[in-house]
């Protein structure tokens, strides 16, 4: 369900992307078409001034005609004025028609001829001018001109039409595509203006739909959440429920176990009091009368009856001491913990002191390094570091000097307190058993009933933390507690 | 002794090898007043209220208390002994017991228990222990009860 809507998700955005680039090359393309259009207008512009500029040629040329013809005629002198200023204005208005169609071949071809003969033309009129100053009648020129001058005339509108039609062509092809590109940018601005809206809506749907499945999710993490926290809590209570059961039953089993233990000792030790008497008849029977006791009742009295109290006694008392651990570890585990700032290093020092006798007698070195503070319950700290430091003195191999190192470090929000010694060590296969009541391992050279540990895990349990264990047998051990840094005060049961 | 010899013990004990072992070392002490011994409550509070040899009617008494019965808790015996309008209010109550719970402990002094003592499981401080509370029975003055 997470990877369909994540999918969901990224098939919305990249289509939102994609609306989003549409409408950048949209509105690119509005703008393209837009100059183009622009272009296109310039364009036609153009063609109209050069066909404008032909039509003024053309105009001159027939004023220098028509001036030519007057002066011819009337031979004012006026007429020759106005010739020579038309005259002169043509090449300025040639030069600028070339430089407005010098992008147009066919164009400037036309020019060059038309510039070529509107030469040869002018020079045909200056001669006949030349020739009427010079007195004569000017018919002759006349007459010339008239054979010449018609065909050169002729050629000069011949030229100045084609330029007229093909700026006349021009204009029409460019009008066309004008008109064609202001059609076209029409259509790309509607196209654009459609795709704003179904990116627009687009966004705006993908949008409230996201915000929609935002809210639905919240809405569902928020449910779970609180379920969550009520199964939390259920499940704690249970749990609380569940040991202080356990601690209850332990309780009880001690006190009820204890009390037939009680008749066991006491009768065993009324038992014993009476081989007093027993003995002292016997001795008593010996000495006036040796016959009448025999050997097998000497040695019942002597013997069997003192070793079987003997095995009732110590088997009665290890009883009493394993009942008194569970009675403790259950008492313990119903102590109210009260959580505070304990500085390690002074309390593992106290400790250490408190061993000193017992390290000086066996020469071990004990080396302590800092141990990070931690706030828990003072008393289970110490009695789990005081359990682990007094076992690794117990536990040491008799042909090393002893070497304990107690350090402590800060780890993921958890403090770590190890002891390592260079002891016996224990074999990797008890290393989870040691834990359990009344599991030992190893030679059994030293007293003590598994207790120890247990009460360790018990505790460091109890406190949120974790023991183990890491050794290879004669290398030593090294006891690791992972304490949480601060305890949570808890309302612990006192029932 | 005397004004001793007409207190009663009355011993409301269910396990009978306690009892037993209890009166053992109580007249071992020299304690030699006569003593009851009852193993269920019902049957000790008829006596203790309602015998017409009880101590309700007639003359003092001592009594030792174990607090775990088969058919009640002690607790329930001391209360009613030590109840205003009871005539045994002032009857010495001694809890001798295999509890020891701080809690436990404390609502019986609060009951109006005179001596609470838990039973040694080592049987030679139980038998001093015993041995004691008789030593301490021989020279206490028990008041007579109120009879109305």
């Amino acid at each position: 369900m997470m990877t369909r809507q994540r999918r969901a998700n990224r098939v919305i955005f990249l289509a939102v992307a994609a609306g989003f680039v549409m409408l950048a090359v949209a509105a690119v393309a509005v703008v393209w078409s837009f100059m183009r259009s622009q272009d296109y207008s310039d364009l036609v512009s153009h063609t109209i001034e050069v066909e404008a500029a032909v039509g003024d040629l053309n105009r001159l040329n027939e004023r220098v005609e028509v001036a030519r013809r007057g002066y011819l005629l009337e031979g004012d002198p006026r007429f020759l004025q106005t010739f020579e200023r038309t005259a002169a204005e043509i090449p300025l208005q040639i030069e600028r028609i070339a430089g407005l169609t010098a992008d147009n071949r066919s164009q400037v071809e036309r020019l060059i001829r038309f510039r070529n003969v509107t030469q040869q033309y002018l020079t045909l009129v200056r001669n006949s001018i030349a020739d009427k100053q010079a007195g004569g009648t000017g018919i002759s020129g006349a007459s010339l001109l008239d054979e010449e001058d018609i065909a050169v005339v002729q050629e000069l509108r011949d030229i100045s039409d084609a330029m007229a039609i093909e700026e006349r062509r021009l204009l029409v092809v460019r009008e066309a595509a004008a008109s064609r590109s202001v059609y076209l940018s029409t259509v790309v601005a509607i196209a654009a203006a459609i795709l704003l809206v179904v990116v627009a809506a687009g966004t705006i749907w993908a949008t409230r739909r996201t915000l929609r499945a935002l809210t639905t999710t919240g809405v569902q993490l928020q449910d779970l959440n609180d379920d969550l926290e009520s199964a939390v809590a259920e499940r704690t209570s249970e749990l609380q429920r569940a040991n202080a059961e356990i601690q209850r039953f332990a309780y009880i089993v001690s006190h009820d176990l204890r009390s037939p233990l009680v008749n066991v000792m006491g009768f065993t030790a009324e038992l014993d009091a009476a081989i007093k008497p027993l003995n002292a008849l016997i001795d008593k029977v010996e000495e006036v009368a040796p016959e009448i006791v025999s050997d097998e009742t000497k040695y019942a009295v002597r013997e069997d009856l003192p070793e079987a109290i003997g095995f009732i006694r110590t088997s009665t008392e290890k009883m009493d001491r394993l009942i008194n651990a569970i009675l403790r570890l259950s008492r313990e585990g119903r102590r109210v913990l009260a959580p505070e700032a304990v500085d390690m290093n002074a309390l593992v020092s106290g400790i250490v002191d408190s061993l000193q006798h017992r390290v000086d007698e066996l020469g071990v070195t004990v080396e302590t390094e800092p141990v990070p503070t931690v706030v828990s319950d003072r008393l289970a700290v110490e009695q789990i570091v005081s359990n682990l430091v007094e076992n690794a003195i117990k536990y040491l191999k008799r042909d090393r000097p002893g070497r304990i190192t107690i350090r402590g470090k800060k780890a993921n929000g958890r403090v770590l307190v190890e002891v390592e010694d260079n002891g016996r060590g224990i074999d990797p296969k008890d290393h989870e058993r040691i834990f359990d009541l009344f599991r030992r391992s190893g030679s059994q050279d030293q007293p003590g009933e598994g207790i120890g540990l247990a009460h360790v895990r018990a505790l460091a349990y109890r406190l949120g933390g974790t023991i183990t264990c890491e050794s290879v047998l004669d290398q030593g051990a090294i006891f690791r507690l992972s304490l949480p840094t601060a305890l949570a005060p808890q309302q612990g049961s006192n029932t | 002794m005397s004004s001793h010899q007409t207190v009663n013990i009355v011993m409301i004990e269910d396990d009978e090898g306690h009892a037993r072992l209890i009166e053992k070392n109580i007249r071992r002490a020299g304690v030699n007043n006569p003593i009851r011994h009852f193993l269920e409550g019902t049957a000790a509070l008829h006596y203790l209220f309602d015998a017409p040899d009880g101590p309700a009617r007639n003359g003092p008494a001592l009594v030792l208390l174990d607090l775990n019965l088969p058919d009640m808790s002690g607790i329930d015996i001391l209360q009613r002994m030590k109840a205003s309008d009871s005539p045994l209010k002032r009857t010495p109550v001694v809890v001798l017991t295999t509890t020891d719970d701080k809690v436990e402990i404390e609502r019986c002094y609060d009951l109006g228990a005179n001596v609470y003592i838990t039973k040694p499981v080592n049987y030679e401080t139980f038998a001093q222990a015993i041995r004691q509370l008789g030593l301490f029975l021989s020279v206490i003055q028990v008041p007579e009860p109120e009879v109305d």
